[in-house]
């Protein structure tokens, strides 16, 4: 694909580039661009065509004028209309939507075009037949026409997107030519109706205005309805397939890889177990937003800490939270005698260790136990400095206390930290 | 309570590999003619079925299921309101899951379960917690306990003035969902207050009526997360 351009047919969908008003290398408004691009035609050969009509009789500048008004302007996402067709075979449910929709509104365009020129014909032939049809009547139905033209054009499906999602500055241009085209229409339509007529009858003229202007919204407002709608559900399908594919990456980073770890180590129970845990605690805190060991919180701390002894032991450590507060100078403390505490639970004890925390006004509390074979203090030789340093004189330097019980099964660890703790006196 | 009938068991689960895995590793666990599984079910539809067929003792019940109206396990047990087990008892669920998001657990709980463990739970402790519901008592897994202390606002040092209070928990019933957070068994609660394991079941199961009853708005939150009010 050299040359998409040069080739439009080998492309059943589309069959050929979409004519739009290229921003880049524009003259006047980018018409003839566009139309070489469209009908795949040189460009020069296209302006010498619409000057050599200009010059003879003017219908050339018509033909320009027209097919500005109808003409997007191109806009960032689609520049490169090969690449948007790239991006339509890798992602199948999001785009034949947009392809359906663009075809619709050009069909339309092309209908409203046709449906203008038969009757600029039909009303030629009439005046050529004898019957008399005034020019001033002509004038304000152009006008009227041209003005609907000019909005209707306009909403085009990257136009629709822009004006919910884009800038500020690119609604307020949308919003304006819609208004300009309406202006044109209701002007067309007030001068059809008050033609000939005293200023005295211009009542009559307003109140035909309004009926006129009533009609056109009772027929236009199923229309705005159903385009929002459609608006609507091409958004729900964008956010779906956006969450799919969020889904679909994070599968394949997180748990395609575990598994085949898994398969590579299969020999190795407890390195699959380990792996396997790690993997499910990862999923667990995507899925249903669990904490995730980051963050600044005292509950956070302690989640992470519980989660790297786990990773770096293979022994699963169930920690139950309940309450939070911010982490300061004695909450640090309190997670470095926690992991310490944890730590000897892993190596020392046996499973399972729970650890249980409890922040709340009363000061923190948190319990870790194992179910090994337990150990007293006392037994403890007073030159192995481990639990003596790292986790009592610790907690009694950040204002605190541990305490550790030997129970019938197991060990408990109890840190504490007084409730004036934390909040800066 | 016939201490020698077996426990008749029936098992809800979407997950066949899961199902084969429990049934195995009670069969382990359970001494001979202890605990007899009598059914298995996918989905809401057949575990009603099921469990309306062979009024089983407790039903071991996955929280996420296929079918019904959509809300998995709270779907089951509203459609088996008012099955009695063989012996006259009421059928006990036993929610058993992957998840321990909050809502799921009190969505199930309100709903009329007994107890709420997660599918790591050692087959051992699954045969007791099987044994325990059966019995009319409740189970709470730590992760539950630390549920409930902080629905009720028990962790921020919220006590009810009077038991029957819903809304809050007693001083008594908050040390045993305290003792159960931090990994005690029941006989161990029961030693460390100096009460026996039936005052300390008795306890739990207050807690799980008020769990089911209260109309605070944490519970009833959660509980709506789930359409369940």
């Amino acid at each position: 694909m050299a040359t998409p351009y040069a080739r439009p047919s080998t492309d059943t969908l589309v069959p050929g580039p979409r004519f739009v008003r290229p921003r880049e290398g524009r003259v006047l408004g980018g018409v003839c661009i566009g139309l070489g691009e469209h009908l795949g035609v040189p460009v020069r050969v296209v302006r010498i065509v619409v000057v050599v009509l200009t010059v003879l009789g003017g219908s050339g500048a018509v033909a320009y004028a027209f097919l500005w008004a109808l003409a997007p302007a191109e806009s960032a996402g689609m520049v490169g209309v090969p690449a948007a067709r790239a991006y339509a075979g890798a992602v199948p449910p999001a785009r034949p939507v947009t392809e359906e929709t663009t075809a619709r509104d050009r069909s339309a365009a092309l209908l409203v075009l046709g449906a203008f020129v038969a009757a600029a014909g039909g009303l030629l032939a009439l005046q050529r037949s004898g019957v008399d049809v005034h020019a001033g009547t002509l004038v304000p139905l152009v006008a009227i026409v041209g003005g609907a033209l000019l909005a209707w054009s306009q909403l085009g499906e990257a136009q629709r997107t822009r004006w919910v999602a884009g800038s500020v500055g690119d609604r307020r241009m949308g919003v304006a030519r819609v208004v300009a085209g309406l202006l044109l229409s209701v002007v067309g339509i007030v001068v059809l109706v008050t033609r000939g007529r005293s200023l005295a009858a211009l009542w009559d003229a307003g109140l035909a205005t309004l009926a006129v202007l009533a009609g056109a919204a009772l027929v236009a407002t199923p229309w705005i309805v159903r385009m929002w709608g459609d608006l609507r559900a091409e958004q729900v399908a964008a956010a779906r397939a956006t969450e799919r594919a969020d889904i679909a990456a994070h599968l394949h980073d997180s748990v395609l890889q575990t598994l085949a770890l898994i398969q590579r180590r299969a020999d190795n129970p407890t390195a699959v177990a380990q792996l396997a845990r790690a993997q499910e605690r990862e999923l667990r805190s995507w899925l249903y937003d669990a904490p995730s060991g980051e963050g600044d919180s005292l509950g956070a701390s302690l989640t992470a800490v519980a989660h790297d002894v786990e990773d770096d032991n293979g022994v699963p450590v169930d920690l139950v939270v309940t309450g939070d507060r911010p982490m300061n100078g004695s909450g640090t403390a309190l997670v470095r005698a926690f992991r310490e505490a944890v730590l000897n639970a892993v190596r020392h004890g046996s499973p399972p260790v729970t650890a249980y925390a409890e922040i709340g006004p009363s000061g923190v509390e948190v319990y870790v136990r194992d179910h090994g074979p337990g150990f007293s203090l006392d037994d403890v030789p007073p030159d192995r400095l481990g639990v003596r340093e790292s986790i009592l004189g610790r907690m009694d330097r950040a204002g605190g206390s541990a305490r550790i019980r030997r129970l019938d099964q197991g060990t408990e660890v109890a840190l504490t930290l007084a409730p004036s703790e934390g909040a800066p006196s | 309570m016939t201490p020698h009938a077996p426990l008749r068991v029936v098992l809800v689960d979407d997950h066949r590999m899961f199902r084969t895995g429990v049934r195995t590793e009670l069969a382990e666990v359970a001494p001979v003619g202890g605990l007899d599984i009598v059914g298995e079910a996918a989905d809401v539809e057949a575990a009603v079925a099921v469990i309306r067929r062979v009024e089983p003792d407790v039903v071991l019940l996955d929280v996420h299921l296929p079918g019904g109206a959509g809300r998995g396990g709270v779907d089951v047990i509203t459609g088996c309101a008012g099955v009695e087990a063989l012996n006259g008892e009421p059928v006990r669920f036993l929610a058993l899951s992957v998840s321990d998001a909050a809502d799921d657990v009190i969505a199930v709980i309100r709903a009329g379960a007994r107890g709420y463990v997660t599918k790591s739970i050692s087959a051992v402790d699954l045969l007791t917690a099987t044994r325990r519901v059966a019995d009319g008592d409740a189970v709470f897994s730590p992760r539950l306990a630390g549920f409930v202390l902080d629905a009720f606002g028990a962790a921020a040092g919220e006590v009810a003035e009077v038991d029957e209070e819903l809304d809050r928990l007693s001083a008594r019933e908050r040390e045993v969902m305290r003792l159960i957070a931090r990994g005690y068994q029941y006989k161990e609660v029961a030693k460390e207050l100096f009460i026996s394991v039936k005052t300390v079941e008795t306890h739990v199961s207050s807690v799980l009526r008020k769990l089911q009853l209260s109309s605070r708005h944490e519970l009833t939150a959660w509980a709506m997360g789930r359409r369940l009010i």
